[in-house]
């Protein structure tokens, strides 16, 4: 041990470890060890499932990569450069009145689901209230511009399609947010995800915004990559050929394409396209299969266990999941 | 996790975005548009993290123990280490574009009956067409007025192998290959066992008008006449 090591040691703690293994120690022996076992890896991959399964991991990462980064931004953004009191003041006091409004702002944000997740954590940072900005989360990647877009362009025989998915998701969103008012648990979302950042008197604005940006970045990417291993491996076990085979049976088509848009994980952006594509089922099905999605599948559960904590996943999720397939089914009861 | 960590596999992944973005591999993965926003994605990565290691090492010199930015209550947190999985896989293993393989999971044959609304263009004169596979199935599948038969078209695709059968296919993707669907036709008329699967191929050939139907799942018999095995294209996609 250097010197200088020592002094620096012996200032912390009286007796340091000799040989503290800190995560950088460890990283440094995974990638050697990747490197000298990248031919063995290879080979071990070679399996036609795996080859598919590993293109499929690497596209849902490198597709939804660009969007969580545009959210992290936005999350940075509003830390460093709008005061909590500007937010408060933009919504109306009352939560059941601010749910509604805080549905209609997700127009603004066109993206894919990644994006809202860092934002509306910031949002509950900054002190909105949790309701509003969970009604955010939920409207923010299904009811923008460049999804009703897609949509219609996917479904130009269907024009209906494209209000009611905008009435189907907006609807999951409200309801969802006025639940949470009535039912909702401050505790249930991890303490980490509400504390407020410190006052940054002192630290440039520029600095809170990148700081914040790379903490939102690091802390949520590791679980959008750990949906995306799902998504691929469900892409490949899920047996997409009897899909066909449930044409006319209403009930089974809503059951089984709202359990298929949890497990794929498409992007908000493009599963209509996939819905269009499954022309042998029922109109009200694809439908529920559009609301469900970007409310709730397997890439967002992970990125929302990791922004709010695994209680308030688990509470959260299934509720959204309901409460979707009812909203679509409404929506395609009055628009279909 | 330490920070000085995290901030190097934020320089990773960014890296692997950046290399997939300028080598053109990022067309096994998502589409062409995305590309710009790859090369911003993986910037942003590495400036975070540069500026991150830069202020470490500044307030680092200023107080010995420097670390109060250094975001303590994640210090539990093991999901960054996920960030791995992507790296290594860029880097190591580099995955293939998708073929046969997705191909034969799924029954569908995306020719939409929605494209059809739009109308069919007049096909150009020449003697042989080139022809997406997509374009292709879509109209001989919904196109009445049987502007394919008897002209010569052009596909370009690879083999495909299910039970007897060998179709030359394509995948069409509308964000990423997550959700690729399959183009396909089924080749006739001559011997394709010498094709290894997965193969791309240059099918020119006529097809057999009334073969696209709902009893075959909508994929055309095309006959071949010639066939010549090519190199596979940059983006091996449709759509």
């Amino acid at each position: 041990m250097t010197i200088t090591g020592e002094i620096r040691g012996s200032r912390r703690r009286p007796t340091p470890p000799r040989w503290k293994i800190t995560s950088l120690e460890v990283l440094c022996v995974l990638l050697v060890l990747a490197l000298v076992l990248q031919d063995w890896l290879v080979a071990a991959l070679d399996a036609p499932v795996l080859r598919t399964a590993s293109t499929v991991f690497v596209a849902l990462c490198v597709q939804a990569l660009p969007f969580l980064v545009l959210g992290v931004l936005i999350s940075g953004a509003i830390a460093a450069f709008i005061p909590a009191t500007v937010l408060r003041r933009a919504l109306p006091k009352k939560t059941a009145l601010a749910v509604p409004v805080a549905g209609v702002a997700g127009v603004a944000l066109p993206g894919c689901e990644c994006a809202s997740v860092p934002v509306s954590r910031r949002l509950m940072q900054q002190g909105v209230a949790p309701a509003a900005a969970l009604t955010f989360l939920l409207a923010a990647p299904a009811v923008n511009p460049i999804v009703l877009v897609s949509t219609a362009v996917a479904f130009p025989k269907e024009p209906m399609m494209v209000p009611a998915r905008f009435v189907g998701s907006l609807l999951t969103a409200v309801v969802m947010g006025w639940l949470w008012t009535r039912f909702g648990k401050a505790e249930w979302i991890a303490e980490r995800a509400l504390r407020r950042l410190p006052d940054h008197d002192g630290t440039s604005r520029w600095a809170v915004f990148a700081e914040t940006a790379r903490h939102d970045l690091v802390d949520a990417s590791g679980f959008l990559v750990l949906g995306g291993v799902f998504a691929a491996a469900f892409n490949v076990l899920v047996p997409q050929a009897w899909l066909e085979t449930l044409g006319g049976q209403v009930v089974l088509a809503v059951v089984v394409l709202s359990l298929l848009a949890v497990v794929l994980a498409l992007c908000s952006e493009a599963d209509a396209f996939v819905a269009a594509s499954m022309s042998a089922l029922p109109l009200p099905a694809r439908l529920v299969f559009l609301v469900v999605g970007p409310a709730v599948d397997v890439k967002l559960i992970a990125l929302q266990a990791g922004a709010f904590g695994k209680s308030f996943a688990a509470r959260f999720a299934p509720a959204t999941f309901l409460v979707a397939v009812a909203s679509a089914l409404v929506a395609a009861e009055v628009f279909l | 996790m330490r920070r000085e960590t995290q901030n190097i596999l934020l320089v990773l992944l960014g890296g692997a975005l950046l290399k997939l973005a300028l080598t053109g591999t990022y067309l096994r993965y998502v589409k062409e548009s995305l590309q710009p926003w790859l090369v911003l994605t993986g910037g942003v990565m590495v400036v975070l993290a540069l500026v991150s290691i830069v202020r470490d090492i500044r307030l680092g010199q200023a107080q010995p123990s420097g670390v109060e930015h250094a975001g303590h209550e994640h210090g539990t947190s093991r999901s960054p280490w996920m960030l791995l999985l992507p790296v290594f896989a860029v880097f190591l293993i580099s995955p293939p574009a998708l073929g046969a393989d997705t191909v034969n999971r799924s029954d569908r044959n995306a020719a939409q009956e929605a494209k059809a609304s739009s109308g069919f263009a007049p096909l150009p004169s020449d003697e042989v067409i080139p022809l997406t596979i997509s374009e292709f199935v879509t109209r001989t599948a919904w196109d009445d007025s049987g502007s394919l038969d008897d002209r010569t078209v052009k596909l370009t695709g690879f083999v495909v192998r299910k039970d007897a059968d060998v179709f030359i296919a394509r995948l069409t993707i509308s964000c990423c290959a997550a959700d690729a669907s399959p183009v396909k036709a089924k080749m006739a008329g001559q011997d394709f066992s010498a094709l290894p699967t997965d193969q791309w191929v240059e099918a020119t050939g006529r097809v057999v008008p009334g073969s696209a139907t709902k009893e075959s799942a909508f994929v055309p018999t095309f006959t071949v006449s010639q066939v010549v095995p090519i190199a596979a294209p940059e983006d091996t996609y449709e759509g």
